[in-house]
């Protein structure tokens, strides 16, 4: 028993800490209109791959670091707080959806072409109403010659545009399967949303007849696999961007003055930034429980991760509510940052499943224990 | 980082358990030559025990269905005695500490004052040295268990003539010294064994019963009010003491109240709250190893855990509807373990109102959160940097 963090997971944050304090820059954004194309989404992204950030959780078996859940935090966890825009949230969905769905032939190539640093990937698994249920409706698969094609369309889908291949969920035989299409296949279509949260590319996919291949390793379990890790890579974000949001509360309740003294004086206001801390430190250990439970395939994994996602989804969101109160009518425009965390924190809470969904995850987790 | 908890087969565990198969129904006596009675503590008072071992002695204990001596004698076993470990002389340890931890001498807490709490450093109770004794004039109030203590740990005031926090003294009192009155005070659940009253009517103290220097009075009892909420960050009802989330949810499972929509929602919330504090516990609980002061972490996990307790059996009420309102022991079922004396959820409920109030209000921790963890500016206190004597206070008190 060990609650602390090692000096090597301290010494990835930090370093992970200084790089992107250095390359990301969030005042192109803070124009209205402005989209992840007027930062240099891109050239970020590449150097992020230069670090092997997407090959992380790759095991060494497919060339990948191998590294665990809770240096995986240490990571992201600096992206949440730095809000970078990036596709890393697409990267970490294939790689796992190979993982758990792929032959060994097709991980060894996919995550093979990751690690590499010449293949983006993404996950094309909700439907038109967000809802993840198997075997899903968007999309049905079809045996062509020489593979598959794929016609129907998924929704909210993170980093679709700039992936080099999508894995798509489709109906096959009334089962949920997992396939790999080219974004460039013809057929296919990558409509961006006006997601809310700029910092981060959503989009619709529509496939027409897209030729696809199928991931041929078993399908069954491969989305709770999956899921569970995307709950820990939001929760982590979360906890490390409802610090971030206090922080900058914190900072800027020292300074602003009304009254003859700094806002910070006032109760009103140091009694709720109080109320974030507690909610901040609860978080911490939320995403850190769940990220060395996964790490240890501990049986309780699935519990810690939803506990985590849906705690963190309403921390981050209070944080970020909280930001915006202490900074007065400047935290309301577009031309500061305090809206970018607070669109994070709504987005992240939604985007796979509201949090009250992961509630019921852990009650339906606990009656099964019970009975 | 790991956080599994010490295994079944852990030898250190195999030992304590040992011990108690051993000793079936040991004294507390037993207990505290064993080390056992405050573990963390160095030896010959303790074993040194780090938070894994806590741990392991926590369980082992409740296995055994012993109440822990932490829990049958608090504010010597948790709260103030190992203020004597860093403050206290060796004649002071060798007199005071063995009969404490052993439970032979139940300890009270005579802080809080009819003119206040929170603002404790703006006591009146006086202590006068004359010769090689302290004279004590005052009253305290609130103090738990006071009627049935042989010791009490009391600040007071033995400068007027400097700023209110450092003209206190600690002292480490009799109980039983002629003087003192102790009254119960019945609170709202009822019961008449919560807190009490004291009075001190020319009370002698010897003087080798003060603890450090005459002035350290306020840094100690801060340092004693920070272990103290540092142990109530734990996941239970009234202070950890009572009854947990996860006991919470097993009820509703097991009458089936569980399938109502909206308490399924909220049991699910307070269920992972519960789950948070206990593990935020466990990590302060490893800042608290050997005997050392509490750091201030422990603020925001009483901050959160008092609400959370007041939250959980406010739900475990609510779904017993109107027939809850009747005094009664059976809101939802409670597995049998040592819960001291909230054994039902009934008088958890409550008693719950009192849990945002003792041991540092609701809003004293998150002013202390925000000026001591946040570090945002300290609300002002006029009276913080006038001579005491100049204050209104003791012209109030004359
Ligand atoms: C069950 C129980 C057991 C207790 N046991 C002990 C014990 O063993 N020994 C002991 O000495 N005392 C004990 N106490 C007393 C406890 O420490 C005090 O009740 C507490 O410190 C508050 O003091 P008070 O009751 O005088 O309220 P006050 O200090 O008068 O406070 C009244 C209200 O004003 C608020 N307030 C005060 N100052 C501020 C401020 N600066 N900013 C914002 N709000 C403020 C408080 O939060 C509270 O809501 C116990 C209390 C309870 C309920």
């Amino acid at each position: 028993m060990d609650f602390t963090l090692s000096d090597d997971h301290k010494a990835l944050r930090d370093s992970a800490h200084v790089f992107l304090d250095k390359e990301v820059d969030l005042g192109p954004l803070l124009k209205p209109g402005a989209t992840v194309a007027d930062v240099d989404y891109a050239g970020l992204w590449k150097k992020i791959v230069d670090m092997g950030w997407p090959g992380m959780v790759v095991p060494e078996v497919y060339g990948g670091l191998g590294l665990d859940y809770v240096d995986l935090i240490m990571v992201v966890g600096e992206m949440g707080r730095t809000l970078a825009p990036a596709p890393l949230f697409g990267a970490l969905a294939g790689v796992w959806s190979v993982l758990a769905a792929g032959s060994e032939a097709q991980k060894t190539q996919l995550l093979g072409g990751v690690v590499g640093g010449n293949l983006s990937l993404a996950l094309a698994i909700a439907d038109a109403d967000g809802g993840y249920e198997a075997p899903g409706r968007g999309v049905s698969a079809e045996a062509a010659p020489g593979g598959y094609r794929l016609t129907g369309s998924k929704s909210f889908v993170v980093d679709a545009a700039s992936a080099d291949k999508i894995i798509v969920a489709a109906v096959l035989d009334g089962e949920r399967r997992y396939f790999v299409v080219d974004r460039t296949a013809s057929g296919l279509e990558v409509e961006l949303v006006a997601w809310r949260d700029i910092t981060r590319e959503v989009a619709t996919v529509r496939l027409d007849k897209v030729p696809a291949e199928l991931l041929s390793g078993s399908a069954e379990d491969a989305w709770p696999f999956v899921r569970d890790r995307l709950y820990l890579v939001l929760a982590a974000e979360s906890a490390a961007g409802a610090h971030a949001a206090l922080d900058q509360a914190v900072e800027y309740a020292k300074q602003r003055v009304a009254f003859g003294r700094p806002i910070g004086a006032f109760q009103a206001i140091k009694h709720q930034l109080a109320e974030i801390a507690g909610q901040g430190e609860c978080a911490n250990v939320a995403v850190q429980y769940a990220a060395w439970a996964l790490s240890e395939g501990d049986p309780r994994a699935s519990l810690a991760v939803a506990m985590a996602q849906s705690y963190n989804s309403e921390a981050y969101r209070d944080a970020t509510h909280r930001n915006i109160q202490v900074f007065g009518a400047i935290g309301f425009t577009w031309e500061m940052k305090n809206h970018l965390f607070y669109k994070r924190a709504r987005c992240n809470a939604e985007l796979l499943g509201a949090p009250a969904s992961q509630r019921e995850q852990v009650i339906q987790i606990l009656e099964r224990e019970a009975a | 980082m790991d956080f599994n908890f010490p295994a079944e087969d852990d030898p250190r565990r195999q030992d304590v358990r040992r011990w108690f198969e051993a000793n079936p129904s040991p004294t507390y006596k037993q207990i505290a030559q064993r080390g056992f009675s405050a573990a963390n503590w160095p030896a010959p008072w303790g074993i040194g025990a780090d938070a894994e071992m806590m741990l392991i002695i926590e369980e082992e204990f409740a296995r055994a269905g012993i109440r822990q001596p932490s829990a049958f004698n608090p504010i010597a076993v948790n709260q103030c005695g190992q203020s004597l470990l860093t403050w206290g002389t060796e004649a002071q340890r060798q007199e005071l500490l063995p009969p404490a931890l052993a439970c032979e001498h139940k300890w009270c807490m005579l802080f809080s004052e009819p003119s206040g709490g929170s603002d404790v450093g703006g006591l009146r109770t006086q202590a006068r040295r004359v010769g090689d004794h302290y004279i004590v004039n005052g009253q305290k109030i609130w103090n738990s268990s006071a009627d049935e203590a042989d010791i009490g740990v009391l600040i007071a005031r033995t400068d007027n003539s400097v700023p209110k926090h450092q003209g206190l003294s600690q002292f480490i009192i009799d109980m039983k010294s002629p003087g003192i009155t102790v009254r119960g005070i019945e609170d709202m659940t009822g019961e008449e064994h919560e807190y009490c009253e004291v009075f001190f009517e020319d009370v002698r103290v010897p003087a080798d019963r003060l603890l450090g220097k005459e002035g350290d009075g306020w840094r100690i009892t801060m340092e004693q009010l920070q272990t103290e909420r540092q142990s109530m960050t734990k996941p239970g009802a009234v202070w950890g003491a009572g009854p947990t989330a996860r006991e919470l949810v097993n009820g509703l499972i097991q009458t089936g109240k569980i399938r109502q929509p909206l308490v399924r929602d909220e049991a699910a919330r307070l269920y992972i709250e519960g789950e948070l504090l206990r593990l935020l516990s466990l990590r302060n609980l490893s800042n608290k190893i050997n005997g050392k002061p509490a750091g201030i972490e422990g603020n925001i996990g009483k901050m959160m855990a008092s609400p959370h307790g007041q939250r959980m059996t406010d739900l475990a009420k609510r779904t017993q509807g109107v027939a809850g309102m009747v005094k009664d022991k059976d809101v939802l079922p409670l597995p049998a373990k040592e819960y001291g004396r909230f054994t039902d959820w009934d008088y958890a409920y409550w008693f719950s109102p009192a849990t945002t109030l003792g041991v540092g209000t609701q809003e004293i921790l998150k002013n202390t959160v925000a000026e001591r963890v946040l570090g945002l500016p300290r609300d002002s206190d006029p009276s913080a940097r006038m001579p005491f004597n100049q204050t209104t206070a003791p012209r109030a008190a004359a």
